[in-house]
């Protein structure tokens, strides 16, 4: 390695989401404040900032109250104030709304908006104080010294499918930084790494997700009004298996925000999210709202809900880790962007003092969980460190449960903490499942019209997704013989039905063998094939920068 | 003697995106921009020539409004040293022409010249994806006095010489050129780099130097409209002609291969023929008629030579350029400039396809076509012959040939026009009418629009793309006049040297007269040598049906086919009955060589890919699953409704 691909910095940040960028913005302010000027680098996988930005979103907009000034903070580019908000529990022809909203799910003082809008002009914010962004870059490795973190290095670029350098070959950048944020969001592939090797998750619970799908359509006037926001639960669903369900948040000029999320720890293998928002989509109450309407976006991306108990130690010599990679989503209300920014912020506090007194160690550092301790995310994360948990056995049970929670403030009484299964081992094989396989129980709803519903190939479509295809596939199954034992064999290849973008492809030739192909050019980003592939399957590494979606108001 | 590379390069709006302002120039404020694929390439090609010569200074030079500085910055992030922008609204509306002049001028002003002391080498993109015209960068040379070469794929350089390859019909040549020169690269090439992050850092605080038309002092009547001796007088959109593809459905081979044939016996989808909207007459202005030509009359075209033989597309020109004389009337003739070596027995075949007269040039030098020789040999003629229209057929010759001209008779060029017609122009401005007037209509913005240029200098030239007019019937004892010409050539016109000329097996003509064409892409090679392809072709001549195998550029860059049988812009156009195309993507290159087909038969594993808009049938799938059941069924007599010969 020459020096020439050597450079420097004093705060490193990996990745532009609302996590990376309010610390960006905030070390900035707190360095200038102590008349010091240090160099910060923020570094983005997509093509621009943005571009990989999904959410749904609701926004709790204090904690931006406490990043920006009045000014900033005013010209903040959400959607629509909620206006309504209602819940509705849908059966397979009918739907009943709740007479009561749920308290922890209350929008009150909340906006809608697309999450990648708010990055981008909080991107502007941010290389106004200084910061120096660099979209379209992939890290995929982290720089070590002595054991310790040191920067990161980012991807090589101009090999072929098998790694062999072309003529056009350049090699990644070394980047050295005091210290390293690292805020890549729902399951960070360097997150994971550093996960692994500073064993930070010993001692908490695995990190479990849910898959959001999100489609952005386009509605005959009025048919939605700005501000409305409306939660479904029950139907397409099984209510003793499958957590989740589905969102319509009504945006400006006649746009709505559509959505699906279901928690990856069902069991049976043949489920398959992005059908089920298609299932769900024909279902008289939404089907309705589509009537006339057209399909503008499409995303897909995981998120983290295993609450406080799964929270990792979120520190070590030279780095800490925020937002979604650190898993901060408060749950029961669906909303982790309020709780990026505060960790953003947090370890943005801790930097700036630790590079102060010239000290980055993690003794140091630990004041960065300190903060979070006495901040926001413990206050709304602690009392329902068990709600998730709690639905494992189902929707009506969980409640229950989650209704003596709130009266006991979290605690489960009779059992303590709750633990949580990793995704990767929820499934049941395929001939043990006994209930009605997903793609039995919807058989006839599985064609896609191309108006309402869609296939997958016709969705990634709508995400703008490319990739180039002179680079080493960025999925990876992990060991091919036991893959096609377990994951084909025994699972029957759930990763065909879990892959919201048709990354997966079962090939049967004439002999009735089956291979599995990746058509990696069609990913979306969203990582579920890297938590719920049994037995370690696949392994999601981040390709050449610029690759993936290109969402605009997603 | 440092080295100095200088990359001339070109923003674009992404294809997708490109728009047409109200005033009929392109509207670049609206689209998202990327550098223009070709001149990425060049952007590499001068980043690979730095590596071999490491104490090279790379220099990148554009003209553009200031958002141009967008793909500066990233030229720089590549590593380029230096960047130079041109930007001044009186250069708006400016022609391939002016913008050469500006260019070159540009050139000028940073103090490189036909007699600077320091070597430099000028590589850009062949042609921009908002113009396609391929001029500039011959219009540069020639203004500059320095020899160039075209359609370069690769180059290299002993730091007096460049030794290029230059990719040419069937084949390629290896040209060895004196420095300083000017160099042209194709998007086939070295892929362009991903900038580093430390290159980009780095680029964060390099300057972009922007020049005005002031600060380089270039005369503002040569410049922007009244500088361009063309103007484009017409853009419509082009209605694909196509209709919907056809696909086949099933889960297995054997079903998407039994709806394919109940598709194609069912036959293509057709659109309905929109009934043509009444256009508004507006009444033709009672101005006087100008005729501007100044005396010049008749048609000249070249007879390209390769091999010996009078290339098709040179023949195919004949019957524009009779149509066109037939149009002025007043007996106008066409009169074909034929250059080679010992040619005289070609000429009289020239005359029964159509010419009037035929001026032939033989020299020794002079048996491949070199630009240099050629172009001064031509504005000889024409400044003797006074000629009306100049017409070239849209060859990679052809190409950088017809600029080079241009620019020696002062006039512009309208390169790779689908149709030629007589007509008029109406200045409202100054109340006159412009005629007769060659129209010259193009394909442009993406193959999305059909343009027709004018241009108001005798010769008016224009290149006409190959294989889109027929071959004139040849007319056995057709009388006409021969003149032998004599030419003296400079040392300098001599300067470049080939190295090697490489053309594939005799032209393959075959592929002319296939009934059925069956094209495998580079991901057939790679599988299993195109095995399945021609196995499909055996099969289907086992019928008795005329077949022939072809394959796509990248196909025959890996070595799975030669170069005869590369169907596309820089291999053959061909239209069959049937074209069967097997794992190839459909870029447009390749499109350009094979749309013209009666039908398309598309076989593609991704439902995406471009080649399924252009086809009338279609199956996604691994070629290698269902070329084996459609190879069967051709066994039991299924030959996609072509007759055996």
């Amino acid at each position: 390695m020459n020096n020439s691909n050597v450079v420097s910095t004093d705060l490193l940040i990996i990745g532009a989401g609302p996590a990376g960028l309010s610390a960006a913005i905030h070390a900035a302010d707190t360095f200038k404040e102590n008349g010091d000027s240090k160099k910060i680098i923020l570094i983005e996988k997509g093509k621009e900032v943005g571009a990989h930005i999904l959410s749904g979103a609701l926004i709790k907009t204090e904690a931006f109250k406490e990043l920006l000034d009045e000014e900033e903070f005013d010209a903040l580019p959400f959607d629509s104030q909620v206006t309504t908000d209602m819940t509705l529990k849908l059966s397979e022809e009918g739907s009943f709304s709740l007479p009561f909203h749920p308290p922890y799910m209350d929008n009150k003082e909340t906006q809608i908006a697309s999450l990648g809008a708010l990055c981008r002009y909080l991107a502007t914010l941010a290389e106004k104080r200084g910061v120096e962004i660099y979209s379209g870059f992939a890290v995929d490795d982290i720089w070590y010294e002595a054991g310790q973190v040191v920067g990161v290095i980012t991807k090589d670029t101009g090999v072929d499918h098998r790694g062999k350098r072309l003529k056009n070959f350049q090699e990644g950048t070394k980047v050295r930084a005091e210290i390293t944020i690292f805020a890549e969001g729902s399951r960070g592939s360097l997150a994971k790494k550093l996960l692994r090797r500073f064993n930070l998750d010993s001692g908490r619970n695995p990190q479990i997700y849910s898959l959001g799908v999100k489609e952005l359509w386009s509605v005959p006037a009025g048919t939605v009004q700005a501000g409305e926001v409306l939660h479904t639960f029950g139907y397409p669903l099984k209510s003793d298996e499958e957590f989740g369900g589905g969102f319509v948040y009504g945006l400006q000029d006649d746009k709505v925000a559509l959505g699906f999320v279901v928690g990856l720890d069902y069991v049976d293998p043949t489920f398959d999210i992005h059908a089920a928002m298609q299932v769900w989509k024909q279902h008289p109450k939404i089907a309705a709202l589509l009537q006339g309407a057209t399909l503008i976006e499409f995303g897909a991306k995981t998120l983290p809900e295993g609450g406080y108990l799964s929270i990792p130690k979120l520190y070590d010599d030279n780095f800490m880790i925020v937002g979604d990679s650190a898993g901060l989503v408060a749950m029961p209300a669906l909303k982790g962007v309020h709780l990026a920014v505060t960790s953003g912020m947090c370890a943005a506090k801790t930097a700036v003092l630790a590079l102060f007194k010239n000290n980055t160690t993690a003794a140091e550092l630990s004041h960065y969980e300190a903060l979070i301790a006495t901040s926001r995310i413990y206050k709304e994360l602690y009392p329902v460190r068990n709600f998730r948990q709690s639905f494992r056995n189902g929707l009506w049970q969980g409640g229950l449960k989650f209704g003596v929670q709130l009266l006991s403030g979290g605690a489960c009484p009779f059992s303590g903490d709750l633990k949580t299964q990793p995704d990767s081992q929820t499934l049941e094989p395929l001939d043990e499942y006994r209930g009605r396989k997903f793609q039995q129980r919807f058989r006839e709803k599985l064609h896609y019209d191309k108006k309402l519903t869609f296939d997958k190939v016709t969705s990634v479509f709508y995400s703008k997704t490319t990739h180039d295809e002179e680079q080493i596939p960025h999925l990876h199954v992990n060991n091919t013989e036991r893959f096609k034992r377990i994951n084909m064999a025994r699972y029957g290849t759930p990763c065909q039905y879990f892959c919201p973008a048709e990354v997966y492809e079962v090939h049967v030739d004439k002999e009735g063998d089956t291979t599995l192909r990746i058509h990696a050019e069609n990913c979306v980003h969203c990582k579920t094939c890297d938590i719920k592939s049994p037995a370690d399957g696949i392994t999601w590494s981040v390709p050449y920068g610029g690759d993936g979606p290109e969402y605009d108001y997603m | 003697m440092a080295l100095t590379i200088i990359s001339l390069m070109k923003q674009v709006p992404l294809p997708s995106e490109m728009r047409m302002g109200e005033d009929g120039l392109m509207d670049r404020t609206k689209a998202k921009s990327i550098i223009n694929i070709d001149c990425s390439f060049a952007l590499e090609a001068g980043l690979q020539l730095k590596q071999q010569h490491l104490d090279a200074k790379l220099i990148v030079c554009s003209m553009g409004p200031p958002s141009f500085e967008v793909s500066l910055k990233k030229a720089l992030a590549m590593g380029y040293d230096e960047a130079y922008l041109l930007s001044d609204r009186k250069l708006g509306g400016s022609d391939t022409y002016a913008t050469g002049l500006a260019l070159s001028t540009l050139l000028h002003h940073l103090g490189f010249s036909k007699t600077s002391k320091e070597p430099f080498v000028i590589v850009a993109g062949r042609q921009t994806s908002d113009g396609d015209t391929a001029h500039v960068p011959s219009q540069v040379a020639e203004n500059m006095g320095i020899p160039q070469a075209t359609f370069i794929e690769t180059l290299e350089s002993d730091g007096e010489h460049i030794v290029a390859k230059r990719i040419i019909e069937g084949g390629y040549q290896t040209l060895r050129l004196p420095m300083p020169c000017a160099l042209s690269l194709t998007p086939t090439g070295i892929p362009p780099r991903r900038p580093t992050l430390q290159g980009t850092m780095r680029a964060r605080h390099q300057n972009i130097t922007v020049f005005n038309v002031d600060d380089i002092g270039i005369d503002q009547r040569k410049i922007g409209l009244s500088g361009s001796p063309t103007i484009v007088a017409k853009v419509t959109n082009i209605q694909s002609e196509r209709a919907p593809i056809k696909m086949s459905q099933g889960t297995d081979a054997n079903a998407l291969v039994q709806s394919l044939i109940h598709n194609i016996q069912e036959g293509k989808n057709v659109t309905a023929k929109e009934t043509t909207k009444k256009k508004k007459t507006t009444k033709r202005p009672d101005f006087p008629e100008v005729d501007f030509r100044k005396g010049a009359r008749g048609i000249l075209t070249w007879a390209e030579v390769a091999e010996g033989e009078i290339v098709r597309p040179s023949l195919e020109l004949l019957t524009p350029a009779r149509e066109l004389a037939a149009a002025l009337g007043e007996e106008t003739k066409v009169t074909t400039l034929l250059i080679g070596d010992d040619v005289d027995a070609l000429a009289s075949t020239l005359i029964e396809y159509g010419s009037d007269e035929v001026i032939v040039v033989n020299d020794k030098r002079l048996s491949e076509y070199l630009v240099l020789p050629f172009a001064t040999i031509f504005s000889d003629v024409i400044a003797e012959r006074k000629p009306e229209i100049a017409l070239f057929a849209a060859t990679t010759a052809g190409r950088e040939l017809a600029p080079r001209i241009g620019v020696k008779v002062h006039g512009g060029v309208t390169a790779d026009c689908t149709a030629l017609e007589i007509g008029e122009h109406v200045d409202r401005k100054n109340k006159q009418i412009f005629k007769p007037i060659l129209e010259s209509r193009r394909p442009t913005y993406g193959e999305s629009k059909l343009a027709t240029i004018l241009g108001f200098v005798c010769p008016q030239i224009s290149t006409a793309r190959a294989g889109t007019f027929a071959v004139p019937k040849r007319e056995k004892g057709r009388q006409g006049i021969v003149t032998k010409r004599k030419v003296r050539l400079k040392k300098e016109d001599m300067c470049v040297k080939i190295l090697q000329t490489v053309r594939g097996e005799g032209g393959l003509q075959n592929l002319f007269e296939a009934d059925i064409i069956v094209a495998g892409g580079r991901p057939a090679g790679e599988s299993d040598g195109l095995k399945l392809v021609k196995e499909l072709v055996e099969a289907l001549r086992e019928q008795g049906v005329n077949t022939e195998w072809a394959s796509s550029r990248p196909a025959v860059d890996a070595g799975y086919a030669e170069y005869a049988r590369q169907i596309g812009q820089t291999g053959k156009t061909v239209r069959p009955k049937v074209y069967i195309s097997i794992a190839i993507s459909g870029a447009i290159q390749h499109l350009a060589g094979m749309k013209e087909s009666e039908m398309i038969v598309s076989i593609n594993h991704n439902a995406k890919a471009a080649i399924f808009s252009h086809a009338d049938f279609g199956m996604v799938g691994a070629y290698e699953d269902l070329l084996p059941e459609l190879i069967e069924q051709v066994r039991r007599g299924f030959t996609f409704g072509v007759n055996a010969t």
